[in-house]
């Protein structure tokens, strides 16, 4: 073999470049065919092709040009209980050595790797060692064991691991020419060995191709689980760490996550972002960041701010080449890979791939769930960020229901999206009554979805002429069963109370009722008559209602695939045991309803919220004020997270939120969340379809805070709204607001004139000892009191204190009222110049205040309380103590009511007016 | 140093010889130093990739001297043979050392599982090499690039533009007159 000249090379390229460029099987053809012409140039370039197997072969210029880290001579040295035999590997970590035990107990082959970091003194060391045995302890045949952690006598810490002999999976994959569904099988062993670590709180924070290895035998094994942490030095922060030992391997950190480059806290949910790049290579063939050289500062932009292109564009949409060679790899083509990966697959990786972690899957175990729902054609739980894959799916499930929805696609349009309740198990979805159950949830949110949820977006309809129309066509369809019927009238029942048209509500849930009577399907009667229970809550009609609910639930068996039917009719029956002033049993029976829907199969989000926020109302109304805050503010993040929080129903959580903390006392707080509401609820600028109720307790909040003059405004609106809506309910409460807003403005005669207006009403709708007849007491004895009858104002504070500690022995609505009858006859008792019986009540009123209050929070209602307290002290000329008194109600009210409330003002005043003596 | 490396690109592009021997100093030094810099900011047992200097070394170079410096595709390709005497110099003098010295450059593609090459080779492929850039400079400019300094092919790709594939069979075709003429030149 004679050296080719310069000149022979340069002829020889071209016809080198050319052969290089055939597929192996084509090359023989061309060859033969050119030897015709020049066999002596045919000659030399096989020859050069046979040089190009050898350099193959030894691996020839594949090898990094890297001097070694650690000196060669090693070989034969030990470390522990190991004898390294030869270097394996090099890398910017440091350098890895295959090793056995030296005492000969163990036979197989380990692998030695020495990390390249310096520890930071026998503190360091320490932390090392521990680290790496909470490492060991992480057993799974997916992961690849750490036998052992130590530190060199050269001061080189080590990790001695199982020596994992195979291939990088995206590598395996290609050789192996693995289809998607292989692919995505595969990944579930990866999936499942992280999870496992997860389960264990390790992450591995450094997942990559190289880093998870398959075997011939075709076993997935995870390397260098938690060694990043490892590497990671005391104090230093996570940014630096991920880049500096990725730095160490050039600063190509193409698997980190956002939160890595940004330098915030690393979970689990890095690694879930790291496993959604390995899914998208694996199925792709491409990295998220697109082709093409990524500088290191390109790649951070591109993790950070540059959401990736879907799966199912990408392969269709770089060169043709490398697209058809990379399908190829997954034996098919790009048209067809592009199919396969649109859709579920693509809204999996989405979904991995967030940049913001909280919107990543959950868990990794999430992710494999989909994955396997994926494999086995079912609906996965993932939403894509459009809308037409819900629409889509609910048009082929319902088509009775496709008038309804066609009608109403305007109002879809710019809306949020919820999730439709997905069955976990598979063989219960084949189900059909569970599909049957399912179908009707999904009717129903769906409406509730389009009708009050789309609401305060535009609208070129308003909502009760698109429910007067949906009605007409539910009542009026000939080709509907009676089934769906009832269906689609509940659902419009429920429209109307959201809209606060009781009279209407009550209309189409009495005929849903009917209807069911004629149908034996009991979770169908089940339902249609604990709805109807609902619809008679806001008539007032609480008697009957209770009997609903009571036959409801009587006839709800307790299979599982009726469970949802069973929630709601506990929700339904929660609302009217609440209603009805039975406290306790309106708390146990939404927190039987959590505990249902907890164990059954049905996994909806929207039902977990409404559960939420029903639980925090029946702890709000049982005066748990401590349990419903948090409650309320879980409801409400929930609600945030599916993009809900301008909707009706965010409003009524609003409501409801608002009110507990009007009732702890933080009205500033409530008054914002009030006003909130009745801008959602408001269309046009009007009131025209605002709950009556959330006007009711805006005129509440705002009489706490001492605004009046609007207070009675709204309290005004609140009662012409009731009234026009028909609803008792809003009636008698703003006639109740309304009382206490002209007695605090001194207007007597108006007072008197809505008292009287207000008491029959409330004789005809309550037994004599509910609340209601406390709260008309005081609100009567306030009245004498202004009128200057102190002997019947004390009678009427008597018998409001006697209703109220009735209540509160029945663990009735309205216990927590009771301070506040206390502090009313204190300041009655104090007027009629007993003050001694005044401070006595004015002490238990503190006393109850503060069981009830958050440790360390400021109450308007202990300001309130300090303040009346205060009074009767300085009544007795107790100087001291009403000082300390009106100091303590000064600050309560100055954090709660703000520095220019009256009652704030007051208590300053009279702090002051009140010097130490001596 | 007066000359700007601007200047001797543009002059070493024209076959100025002289101009190309101070361009390769200069670099040669530039490089150096931002090796060095690089070490004393991250510490001792830091390792750095040479693609990742490269970049830097082109920032850093582009800013001093403004818009007429060359773009990055042609900076690169004088670069990296400069890389390429850097490390072989450094792998010599480790060698002399024995023991480890300050810092070590790693290429981008260090995979645990390969081996670092021995000194000696190093000089042969860099002498042929240097053969090779005789013959076809661009054949010889994505071996320094590749196994020198460390870029992937989807890189010298995008910073030539030109496919991937192309960049690979220039790669195997340079890959084979390397194998071939180490060959010929041991044998001999």
């Amino acid at each position: 073999m004679s050296p080719l000249s310069s000149e022979q090379w340069r002829a020889i390229i071209p016809y080198l470049d050319q052969v290089l460029a055939m597929p192996e099987e084509e090359r023989a053809v061309w060859l033969s065919s050119l030897a015709e012409q020049n066999s002596a140039l045919v000659a030399q370039l096989r020859s050069l092709l046979d040089e190009q197997r050898a350099s193959v072969q030894e691996g020839f210029l594949e090898c990094s040009p890297v001097p070694l880290a650690t000196p060669p001579g090693l070989a034969g040295q030990s470390v522990g209980a190991y004898t390294l035999l030869s270097q394996i590997g090099q890398g910017g970590m440091g350098s890895v050595w295959v090793a056995e035990r030296s005492d000969g107990r163990f036979e197989r082959q380990v692998a030695v790797k020495f990390l390249n970091i310096s520890l930071m003194g026998r503190a360091g060391e320490e932390r090392f060692k521990r680290e790496g045995s909470i490492l060991g302890r992480l057993a799974h045949p997916h992961i690849a064991e750490l036998l052992d952690a130590g530190v060199s006598k050269a001061g080189q810490p080590y990790l001695v691991l199982e020596h994992v002999e195979g291939d990088h999976i995206d590598r395996y994959c290609d050789q192996r020419q693995l289809d998607v569904a292989d692919r995505v099988r595969l990944f579930l062993d990866v999936l499942i060995a992280v999870a496992h670590a997860h389960a264990n709180l390790i992450v591995h924070r450094d997942l990559k191709p190289s880093n998870v290895l398959v075997r011939n035998d075709g076993q997935v094994k995870l390397l260098d689980f938690g060694i990043a942490k490892l590497l990671e030095g005391e104090g230093q922060d996570e940014a630096a760490t991920a880049l500096t030992v990725e730095g160490g391997r050039a600063m190509t950190p193409e698997y980190a996550a956002p939160e890595q480059l940004r330098g915030e806290p690393i979970t689990t949910a890095t690694d879930v972002y790291a496993l959604g790049v390995l899914l998208y290579v694996l199925l792709t063939g491409q990295h998220p960041a697109g082709p093409g050289m990524h500088t290191p500062a390109d790649l951070v932009k591109a993790i950070v701010e540059t959401e990736p292109l879907r799966l199912s564009d990408v392969v269709t949409q770089n060169k043709t080449d490398s697209a058809t060679a990379n399908a190829e790899r997954r034996i098919t083509t790009p048209e067809k890979l592009s199919r396969l990966l649109r859709g579920d697959l693509d809204t999996i990786v989405a979904k991995a791939l967030k940049k913001n972690p909280r919107e990543r899957y959950v868990s990794v175990t999430a992710l494999a769930d989909d994955l396997s729902r994926y494999l086995r054609n079912e609906p996965i739980t993932a939403r894509p960020d459009t809308l037409s894959y819900r629409a889509g799916k609910f048009v082929r499930r319902n088509r009775t229901a496709v008038a309804l929805v066609a009608l109403s696609v305007v109002a879809l349009v710019g809306g949020a999206v919820g999730t439709l309740v997905q069955a976990r198990n598979a063989r219960a979805q084949r189900d059909l009554a569970l599909r049957q159950v399912q179908r009707t949830e999904a009717l129903n949110e769906f409406h509730q979805f389009i009708l009050s949820d789309a609401a305060p977006s535009g609208r070129p309809f308003t909502v009760s002429e698109l429910l007067e129309r949906a009605e007409h066509i539910a009542t009026q369809q000939r080709a509907t069963n009676d089934t769906n019927r009832v269906d689609l009238l509940a659902a419009l029942g429920f429209q109307y109370s959201v809209l606060g048209e009781d009279a209407k509500a009550h209309r189409v849930l009495e005929e849903a009722y009917k209807l069911s009577r004629g149908l034996s399907e009991k979770s169908v009667r089940a339902q249609a008559s604990c709805n109807f229970a609902s619809g008679l809550v806001r008539e007032g009609d609480l008697a009957r209602a209770e009997t609903l609910v009571e036959e409801g639930l009587r006839e709800i068996s307790n299979d599982p695939q009726v469970a949802l039917v069973r929630v709601n009719c506990l929700r339904n029956g929660s609302e009217v045991a609440l209603e009805r002033g039975d406290a306790r049993e309106g708390v146990a029976r939404v927190e039987a309803a959590q505990e249902i829907l907890r164990h059954s199969q049905f996994d909806s989000e929207m039902e977990e919220m409404l559960i939420s926020i029903d639980l925090a109302e029946a702890y709000r109304v049982a005066g748990q004020n401590d349990k419903a805050i948090p409650t309320f503010e879980k409801a409400a993040a929930l609600m945030s997270s599916m993009g809900r929080s301008e909707t009706q129903s965010a409003g009524v959580l609003f409501n409801d939120w608002a009110l507990a903390l009007s009732k702890v006392g933080r009205p500033l707080e409530a008054e914002k969340l009030m006003r909130r509401t009745i801008e959602i609820g408001r269309v046009g600028g009007t009131d025209e379809n605002v709950d009556p109720m959330q006007l009711v307790n805006y005129a509440f909040i705002l009489r706490q805070l001492g605004r009046l003059n609007e207070a009675a405004d709204y309290a005004e609106r609140a009662y012409r709204r009731g009234k026009q809506a028909g609803s008792p309910i809003a009636i008698y409460y703003s006639l109740n607001t309304r009382a206490y807003v002209y007695l605090d403005q001194g207007d007597f005669p108006r007072a008197a004139a809505t008292l009287t207006e207000l008491e029959p009403i409330l004789r005809r709708t309550f037994p004599p000892d509910n609340a209601w007849f406390g709260r008309l007491a005081l609100s009567q004895s306030l009245l004498a009191a202004g009128e200057g009858n102190s002997q019947q104002a004390g009678l009427l504070a008597d018998r409001a204190v006697t209703l109220y500690e009735t209540a509160v022995k029945a663990h009735a609505r309205g216990a927590g009222e009771l301070p506040l009858a206390l502090l009313h006859r204190s300041a009655i008792s104090l007027a009629a110049h007993r003050s001694y019986q005044a401070e006595a009540d004015a002490v238990r009123a503190v006393a109850m205040v503060q069981a009830d209050a958050q440790p360390g929070a400021f109450s308007s209602s202990m300001g309130s309380a300090y303040l009346t307290l205060g009074r009767a002290l300085q009544a007795q000329d107790k100087r001291e103590e009403a000082r300390t008194a009106f100091r303590s109600a000064a600050e309560h009210l100055q954090n709660t009511l703000g520095p220019d409330h009256p009652d704030t003002r007051a208590a300053r005043q009279l702090a002051e007016a009140n010097p130490l003596q001596k | 140093m007066e000359t700007s490396i601007s200047r001797l690109i543009g002059a070493a592009d024209k076959g100025d010889v002289g101009a190309a021997d101070t361009l390769f100093s200069a670099l040669y030094s530039e490089l150096h130093r931002l090796a060095k810099r690089a070490l004393a900011h991250e510490g001792a047992a830091m390792s750095l990739g040479a693609s990742t200097l490269l970049h830097e070394a082109y920032l850093d170079m582009a800013a001093r001297e403004g818009t007429a410096f060359p773009d990055r595709a042609r900076f690169m390709g004088y670069a990296a043979r400069v890389m390429r005497n850097l490390i072989i110099d450094h792998a010599r003098e480790r060698h002399a050392q024995k023991r480890g010295g300050l810092f070590e450059i790693t290429s981008l593609d260090t995979d645990a599982m390969e081996q670092a090459v021995d000194h000696r080779e190093l000089a042969h492929i860099s002498e042929a090499l240097d053969e090779l850039a005789k013959v076809e400079p661009g054949l010889a400019e994505i071996i320094d690039l590749k196994f020198f300094c460390g870029f992937s092919f989807a890189e010298i790709a995008a910073m030539r533009k030109v496919s991937e594939r192309t960049v690979q069979r220039n790669w195997e075709t340079a890959r084979i007159y390397l194998h071939r003429k180490i060959r010929t030149d041991l044998s001999l």
